[in-house]
């Protein structure tokens, strides 16, 4: 929108345009994020290898689509289990040997394994840049004047559902019950007869399968490359921090502000500037709000 | 284990060391003449690397089939530079172990800089066939050349194009025509896009409406962007795109029904890649990439020596690879002719003898592969005007060369651009 310019229809439209952007890329960001929240949430492990297994989503969308002609929305199903399967073998082999170590330690490790999966994404399929394209591409819907990408409406939609899948599952489930208790605090859950070890096991995989999951539907809307997480991992640690580690919910709305800032500060003052504006609101938060715009006061400090 | 490991690394060493023999200095007598050869072969840059060295290699058989340099058989010493740390040390390496005097590389923009540090300060002549860096020359080093256009040379074409090409057949006079500047903002993005600002407007006075960089590995939604050029209503956008970028502005301009008359890009990033093309098939129609001659270039435009050399260029390139030469091959394989050319007139690698000789040259537009031309500037850079850079267009999946006229068979189509869905 013009300041200059007196609010016209025209106007009117492009604020409209610009609450549907904000919307539907929200709604990609907390996508990616919810995994990450459970995982940094209940295990309280800061997984830097987050954003890789988003690139192995989309990659695995893209061969699907490729060498079977396989439609994301189809692969989505398959994905779940694929990287529930993916996220429990990493647990074992990677992630049980640090989890009671330090923080340093676990930044080291998902660091490393960020590095490994890459490299070997990048010899195994090499740095070209693929492509998903599937025939609902670029469909567009119309509502009055404002415009409507069919797959990020799409995304949205499954976002909304994941999110509230990941709450139902926590609130009202044993499972669920069993992990918050382990996130409140993990010696507690211990002496309750908790076997914590399955718990984290259990977060560990189920995020995975989140944003492997991510990575399948998000395929169509961005090149396939062995470094595509980095376009999204350190913005979604910004979104779980906004909306409170653990909080699904809090990722939801997270996701939504982030977007706000970015569309609005892009338009506003231009693309560089999107970056300062939601880091800016991350330092904020955790200067004055260190639990989350949405969580808990001291929430932040349990079980570490 | 520690002493097992120990064992294995001296003995890597001595291999690496100790099996290098003493006497390179003995090439003289051996009938064979040397330089080195710095490229990325493994690493994130190594897929173009290795396309410059398979160009390097064409030619320089090319040139031994021609009676080799200074009377001897050219060869090479190839070494890896996969990052600027690895350019530093292996030029250091090449030049003291392996007793170079020419060193010729490298590709990367991150790794001219500092393999041509090292160069200059052992007094040897580094012989850059492609870097774009505009700082490359600027440093005051007296025995460094570059034998393509830098960053700057890029946006000094797309304004040529724009002006000379674009407005006449807009049916405007370049200082009528509204310009929207984006890109990626590394180093090269910035280099094009801020000489073409400056050319734009100095030398046409065309009207710049907006100016916007961006980080491309953190952009997720160009939508915000699109809909604040909407509003200005560019005639033209110049939008230097890296990959990922390209096909999102493009994706989503389409979306939003934006409409501008032409899209110019420069380089081999974003929309002058083949991904471009697969990812958006025939939606690519109409974006014009500066490059270096593709499909539909006349060979019968070039001078005969330049027919003569661009043929035999090819058909090695063709016998070789089976395609037509890729931009890392043509970028390779006329610096190192235009080498074998100083050579032949220096006869000697004594850097001063080597500089006459490359002030000297002095050959028009159509003279060597890629209807290159020659004129060194004093800080040893090819002149924009000699080093012919081509526009090519996006037509039904393929990049073809549409401009300047007299080089090609093929037209520029969609100008103005027209409809999204008109664009067939």
């Amino acid at each position: 929108m013009d300041p200059a310019r007196p609010l016209g229809p025209a106007q009117i439209d492009v604020l409209a345009q610009l609450a549907v952007a904000t919307v539907l890329l929200g709604g990609i960001y907390a996508l990616v994020s919810v995994g990450l929240t459970l995982i940094f949430g209940i295990m309280r492990v800061v997984n830097f290898a987050h954003g890789e297994f988003l690139m192995l989503g989309m990659y695995l969308a893209f061969w699907a689509f490729s060498l079977w002609a396989l439609d994301p929305y189809f692969v989505l199903f398959v994905s779940i289990p694929v990287f529930f399967v993916v996220g429990l073998v990493t647990y074992a082999l990677v992630m049980r040997g640090v989890i009671h170590a330090s923080h340093n330690v676990q930044i080291f490790t998902t660091v490393g394994l960020s590095t490994v999966l890459q490299n070997v994404a990048l010899v195994a399929w090499s740095g070209d840049f693929r492509f998903v394209r599937p025939w609902h591409l670029s469909t567009v819907l119309r509502a009055g004047g404002t415009i409507f990408n069919l797959t990020q409406v799409v995304a949205f939609l499954i976002a909304v559902a994941l999110t509230a899948a990941l709450v139902a599952f926590m609130r009202w489930t044993h499972a669920g019950r069993v992990m918050r208790a382990t996130a409140q605090d993990r010696d507690a859950a211990t002496l309750m007869g908790i076997d914590t070890d399955r718990v984290y096991r259990l977060s560990f995989a189920i995020g995975i399968a989140a944003v492997g999951s991510a990575g399948v539907l998000v395929a169509p809307l961005y090149s396939v490359y062995p470094t595509a997480g980095l376009q999204f991992v350190l913005l979604s640690y910004v979104v779980v921090v906004l909306g409170g580690l653990g909080d699904m919910l809090g990722a939801m709305l997270g996701s939504l502000i982030v977007a706000a800032v970015e569309v609005a500060g892009s338009y506003l003052f231009g693309a560089a500037w999107k970056e300062i504006f939601y880091f800016l609101l991350f330092i904020l938060v955790l200067v004055f709000r260190p639990a989350g715009l949405f969580g808990q006061r001291g929430a932040e400090t349990l079980g570490v | 284990m520690p002493r097992l490991a120990l064992t294995i690394v001296v003995a890597a060493l001595t291999l690496v060391l100790g099996g290098e023999p003493a006497t390179v200095r003995g090439q003289a007598l051996s009938g064979e003449y040397k330089i080195g050869v710095l490229e990325p072969l493994t690493g994130p840059l190594a897929f173009e690397g290795k396309r410059h060295l398979e160009g390097l290699e064409i030619v320089r058989d090319l040139i031994n089939e021609r009676g080799g340099v200074m009377g001897k058989r050219l060869a090479f010493s190839v070494a890896d530079a996969t990052d600027p740390t690895a350019a530093a040390s292996e030029a250091n390496r090449l030049i003291t172990r392996e007793g170079v005097k020419i060193i010729t590389g490298t590709f990367s923009s991150r790794l001219c800089g500092a393999a041509s540090e090292v160069a200059a300060r052992h007094n040897v002549i580094y012989w850059e066939s492609s870097c774009v860096d505009p700082r490359f020359n600027k440093r005051g080093l007296q025995h460094v050349y570059r034998t393509e256009i830098d960053a700057t040379g890029f946006g000094w074409y797309n304004v040529e194009f724009i002006a000379k090409h674009l407005a006449p057949r807009l049916n405007l006079k370049p200082n009528q025509l509204k310009i929207a500047f984006l890109s990626e903002d590394s180093s090269y993005g910035q280099g094009v896009t801020e000489s073409a600002r400056q050319r734009a407007k100095a030398e046409f006075g065309m009207q710049e409406v907006t100016l916007e960089y961006y980080n491309w590995q953190t952009l997720n939604d160009m939508t915000p962007t699109i809909l604040k050029m909407k509003q200005l209503n560019p005639d033209v956008v110049h939008h230097i795109g890296f990959g990922n970028d390209a096909v999102l502005f493009w994706r989503q301009s389409k979306e939003q029904n934006f409409l501008f008359k032409a899209l110019v890009h420069a380089g081999a990033t974003g929309y002058g890649g083949a991904d471009f093309g697969k990812a958006l098939g025939n939606d690519a129609n109409g974006v014009f990439a500066l490059l270096e001659p593709g499909p539909g270039f006349r060979l019968e435009s070039l001078r005969p020596e330049g027919q003569q050399i661009e043929r035999a260029f090819r058909d090695a390139v063709q016998k070789r690879t089976g395609s037509y030469p890729f931009g890392g091959h043509q970028l390779a394989g006329s610096g190192l002719w235009l080498l074998k050319l100083v050579l032949d007139r220096a006869q000697s690698d004594a850097p001063e003898k080597f500089r006459a000789a490359v002030m000297a040259l002095d050959l028009p537009v159509g003279s060597v592969i890629n209807g290159w031309g020659v004129k060194f500037s004093e800080l040893g850079q090819n002149a924009n005007e000699r080093v012919q850079h081509y526009m090519l267009q996006w037509q039904n999946g393929q990049l073809v060369t549409v401009w300047p006229e007299e080089f090609t068979t093929l037209r520029a189509k969609w100008i103005p651009l027209g409809p999204w869905d008109q664009r067939k």
